[in-house]
């Protein structure tokens, strides 16, 4: 209550000093945006959470990924905006027609950041390292991987079988190509080859980088970028309006008109594959029930989240429509609180009483809607604000939970529904086996209907709720250009960034 | 005296131990661990095991217990489990925030509630010394949230003179520039426990006026104001001592939200942050060098009370 209080007299005041600073502006904007890109400037972005290390290897975390692949790490791989892989430490890369090949040519004269030059001896052992130790991410991913091995500036990956999501999986952590036998600790620098070098961690505060001036391919627009992480947003938006901040990440679209207001800042939404999870522990009675599943789902009105949040759309399974395998599943469980109270008639489960965990950095938006809407079909929602450590110990650790919310950030993860020990609780063996033929598929397309098959089982099944599919909301300075906007969570690649005088 | 100073001090170190044997009891208390976190989203539960056995988190608490104590007493504050920097040396950067902002604080709080305590008392019979004693009301009870967020949209937004939130990278080396991210800060505390030790002051002084020795001096011809200045301050001086002593406690408290607020690099905000992250050999060390020096202080209040109040003296 307070805050709300607080945050609506800000806003007013805000209002009022705007007003007052339009009064007394000129002709100023027009000056900036014919500005030239300056080369030598530096900006600063605002990032919601900070890594608790930099060890891409083991610490898991979007935190990491959004700003180390890309920037500083590289792969042989990477992929576009749109969700497309490109070719990037390989010039150029062949799949042979039975799957099982994959043969990618390394480029010449590379060199890491500390001067040492990227050698094919480098990539075998990088990729080698994600396969062989276990606690390293996405080890798992390598699985079908039987060798690697490097013939002049040739790297061949020789699999078992083929897997339809090896080039994808190339793009993220487990492609990563590293110095072998580096002695950098990982933990607090970093040795990759991208356009952007670590300068400085200061923790607590920010993560400043700087342009590698040997890099390989087209050079970084901008001389410096600071990662200013600021987890408050009131803060974040004074920081803002007060010119401290070039960019402001994960911007709670409705305070869209505040930071609009003078000019100085324009709201861009973008794409993303959050997903607004709602678990419910389908191993617990009455949640074994699928009508009171579906009741919950039907109770709930995704709109009005969407609407309240301010940005993102609907999403009703577990696929976002920037993955492969997308389909519209809103009939599995249009939202229709009248069904939802005869289901639960039906099932004999009238005045049920659950527990929603939610880890409390999610504010309470979306909770608050819950509990309403659940409220008039008749359940009594207790809504369990916990640490996210407690969240992972209770809910994705021990599965003790009924209900449990949380943004799964991550692009093409629909794996964890094929996987039964997951804190989902979702065990269809059906499902399991279009996953493994999906992964098999050759043809793209083909594996992506595979997993479009699959997604419209859990949705039937009612294995979850889906609340919403985030959108990537960045608030960016005049003066910024090509701030990248689809899927920032996941990743942020500044490259292309650059900066006039504003 | 030095008899006195001795079994205070041994207070003192008794109370360091019971706390460190607090803090590390509530710690593990906690749900979750630092390798469920550094395992994430998508670890198996033999992952996560492995980063426990990796980081030692298994072993026998006393075992833990004994080794950081040890370390403790030979000056090794242990180092953070996720980045495995020393303790200490994280703590002595944060210091740099926390210690200038905390003694900022402490001046604009005493600055503000020294004289306008003094003045609301001896006016206290006069509309302004009423004023100001109902503002001071006002003032304290106003959360420091609030307080702070007002004074940035003033001086940040509007008038544009301070930095609304952040500490210059380069630290003390811009020292102007690093003193101008603390002011905001340092008055957003100082004004909210300056009201509240305005309050106090007014009250020690409206004691101190009805003093006997006073009261007598002012019968000897001295006028009032000089009589108080002169023979009552000296008392004022002593209890407000006293106060001083939870008033740190207080700012160490209002540190912590408002270096969130104004995003500050300093222990309160690393203190938050590693608790979210189950870094506990890092909260450890943060939370016993707080206590520390709360109770350092207390110690020190103590002892200055001792010399300087003749009451105690003879003892």
């Amino acid at each position: 209550m307070l805050r709300r209080t607080a945050a609506a007299a800000l806003a007013l005041l805000a209002a009022g000093a705007l007003a007052l600073t339009a009064c007394s502006g000129g002709a100023e904007p027009a000056a900036t945006t014919a500005a030239a890109p300056d080369p030598d400037a530096s900006a600063t972005i605002r990032l919601v959470s900070e890594p608790g290390n930099l060890d891409i290897r083991e610490t898991a975390g979007a935190a990491l990924d959004q700003i180390l692949i890309d920037n500083v790490y590289e792969g042989l791989v990477s992929r576009t905006a749109e969700q497309k892989i490109v070719p990037t430490l390989a010039s150029d890369y062949e799949v042979a027609d039975d799957g099982l090949t994959y043969t990618f040519t390394l480029r010449e004269g590379i060199t890491f950041h500390d001067g040492q030059p990227l050698t094919p001896d480098d990539v075998v052992w990088s990729l080698q390292q994600v396969k062989d130790t276990a606690t390293y991410r996405d080890s798992a991913r390598l699985a079908r991987v039987q060798s690697i091995a490097a013939e002049g500036q040739t790297i061949t990956l020789t699999l078992s079988e083929p897997d339809s999501t090896l080039l994808w999986n190339l793009t993220g952590r487990a492609g990563l190509i590293l110095k072998k036998d580096d002695a950098t600790d990982r933990k607090t620098a970093a040795n990759g080859t991208g356009p952007f070098r670590l300068d400085d961690w200061k923790q607590g505060d920010s993560i400043t980088f700087v342009r590698n001036d040997e890099y390989w391919g087209r050079k970084a627009g901008l001389a410096e970028i600071v990662f200013a992480y600021i987890p408050d947003t009131q803060a974040a938006l004074t920081g803002a309006l007060a010119g401290e901040l070039d960019a402001v990440t994960g911007f709670d679209a409705t305070l869209t008109p505040q930071i609009e207001a003078n000019g100085d800042f324009t709201v861009v939404t973008g794409e993303s594959t959050d997903k607004g999870t709602l678990a419910m522990n389908s191993t617990r009675a009455p949640l074994d029930d699928i009508r009171v599943r579906k009741a919950i789902r039907q109770a709930i009105d995704k709109e009005s989240i969407v609407e309240a949040l301010g940005a993102g759309t609907t999403l009703y399974g577990p696929i976002p429509e920037l993955d492969p395998g997308y389909a519209d599943l809103s009939e599995t469980a249009p939202f229709d609180p009248k069904a939802a109270r005869a289901l639960l008639a039906d099932a004999d489960a009238e005045d049920l009483e659950l527990t929603l965990t939610i880890p409390s950095f999610y504010g309470t938006t979306v909770s608050q809607i819950l509990v309403s809407n659940l409220d008039d079909v008749g359940i009594t929602l207790r809504v369990d604000q916990v640490e996210f450590p407690t969240w992972l110990s209770d809910v994705y650790g021990n599965k003790d939970y009924d209900l449990s919310f949380v943004l799964h950030t991550e692009a093409h993860d629909f794996e964890n529904w094929a996987d039964p020990d997951y804190y989902f609780t979702y065990d269809n063996p059906e499902v399991q086996r279009l996953y493994t033929q999906s992964l098999s598929e050759t043809e793209p397309d083909a594996a992506a209907d595979l997993l479009r098959e699959a997604a419209q089982l859990v949705a039937e099944d009612q294995a979850a709720d889906w609340l919403y599919n985030g959108a990537s909301v960045v608030a960016v300075a005049s003066g910024l250009r090509g701030m990248p906007s689809v899927n920032v969570n996941e990743r942020l690649d500044l490259a292309e960034l650059t900066k006039s005088d504003g | 005296v030095i008899r006195y100073a001795l079994t205070r001090l041994s207070l003192l170190v008794l109370g360091l131990v019971v706390a460190s044997a607090l803090i590390f009891v509530t710690l593990r208390v906690l749900p979750g661990d630092v390798a469920q976190l550094v395992a994430g989203l998508n670890a198996s539960p033999e992952q996560v095991q492995a980063l426990r056995d990796h980081l030692g988190l298994d072993r026998p608490l006393p075992e833990q217990y004994v080794e950081w104590i040890g370390g403790v007493l030979t000056g090794d504050l242990g180092t953070s489990q996720l980045t495995g920097t020393p303790v200490a040396s994280e703590l002595a950067e944060k210091a740099q925030v926390t210690v200038p902002l905390g003694l900022l604080s402490l001046t604009v709080a005493l600055l503000i509630s020294l004289p306008l305590g003094v003045l609301s008392a001896v006016r206290r019979d006069r509309a302004d010394g009423t004023a100001l004693s109902v503002g001071a009301q006002t003032l304290a009870a106003v959360p420091v949230v609030w307080a702070g967020m007002m004074l940035v949209v003033v001086f940040a937004v509007w008038l544009g003179w301070l930095p609304a939130q952040g500490f210059p990278r380069a630290g003390w080396a811009d020292p102007a520039a690093a003193l101008r991210s603390l002011l905001l800060p340092a008055v957003t505390i100082g004004v909210v426990e300056g009201a509240m030790l305005l309050r106090f002051v007014r009250s020690a002084t409206l004691q101190a006026v009805g003093q006997d020795h006073v009261r007598t001096a002012a019968a000897k011809g001295l006028t009032r104001r000089q009589a108080l200045l002169r023979h009552g301050l000296p008392s004022v001086g002593l209890s407000i001592i006293t106060v001083l002593g939870l008033q740190v406690a207080g700012i160490i408290v209002g540190a912590v939200v408002i270096e969130q607020l104004f995003s500050l690099p300093g222990i309160g905000r690393m203190l938050v942050v590693d608790v979210g992250n189950r870094d506990l050999p890092k909260v450890q060390g943060e939370l016993l060098t707080l206590t520390g020096i709360v109770l350092l202080l207390g110690f020190v209040v103590d002892l200055v009370h001792r010399v300087l109040d003749p009451r105690q003296r003879e003892a």
